[in-house]
């Protein structure tokens, strides 16, 4: 299944990655998709802590079943204001 | 609730708070409490050059949008403003503005502290800080988990 991928801040300079779509296989977890990313950028897997993840715009847990279609951003601790 | 007058904002230009509070200022009030956040020319004693913010656009709508619900759930307040500048700021210009109207100051004090405090822990925008020596991401929020928890519960 697709996945649109985001990431923003820190994140985003990290990976070079504004956004993009990823190829998963069904049942796969927000998780998953971190430790992909995590295996193409290992600096990106040491902030794992840190990071808050959202599935449609919306806060989610790492344990987030994904779905086709799905938009996933990976955020680094907001700070606006 | 007037909340259709509710304003929430990501802007690229100056906010022009003097227009916005025309615009909220309802004759049945007497009123408004406003918060304004502007950039420091300091950082843990480096001096600031400039800052740049960046945001998750639609999710930082929503959840403004979500804390302007969240305040006429608590607050008896007639209108609540959020608007949040990107992009590169300059010392002193305003970066957020958080302005309530209401019958009485009480609730809107209350819900002006709420909002702003909310924003820093919820929504989706991201600060960097240039010096002349280079550039950092703030530190930022963590507890926007907590804050996401205490919202489910408030709601349910």
């Amino acid at each position: 299944m697709q996945i649109r991928v985001l990431f923003f801040g820190q994140l985003q300079e990290i990976t070079g990655v504004t956004q993009e779509d990823a190829e998963l296989s069904e049942g796969a977890r927000v998780d998953d998709l971190f430790e992909r990313y995590g295996r193409r950028f290992p600096k990106l897997a040491e902030f794992r802590g840190s990071v808050a993840t959202a599935v449609n715009q919306e806060y989610a847990d790492w344990r987030t079943k994904l779905a086709p279609g799905d938009e996933v951003a990976f955020l680094p601790p907001v700070s606006g204001g | 609730m007037a909340v259709a007058d509710d304003v929430f904002l990501l802007v690229r230009e100056r906010i022009e708070i003097q227009a916005l509070m025309e615009k909220l200022k309802a004759p049945e009030d007497g009123a408004a409490v406003v918060f304004d956040g502007f950039v420091r020319n300091n950082f843990k004693g480096q001096q600031t050059l400039y800052l740049e913010y960046e945001s998750y656009e639609p999710m930082a709508h929503a959840k403004m949008r979500e804390i302007g619900a969240d305040i006429h759930q608590k607050f008896p307040v007639h209108r609540v403003a959020i608007v949040h500048r990107l992009g590169r700021l300059e010392i002193g210009e305003t970066s957020v503005v958080i302005a309530v109207t209401s019958p009485h100051r009480a609730a809107a004090f209350e819900a002006c502290r709420y909002a702003i405090d909310a924003l820093k822990r919820v929504v989706p925008i991201w600060k960097k800080e240039y010096f002349a020596g280079g550039a950092v991401w703030a530190e930022g929020e963590k507890s926007w988990q907590k804050a996401n928890l205490r919202r489910n519960e408030s709601t349910s």
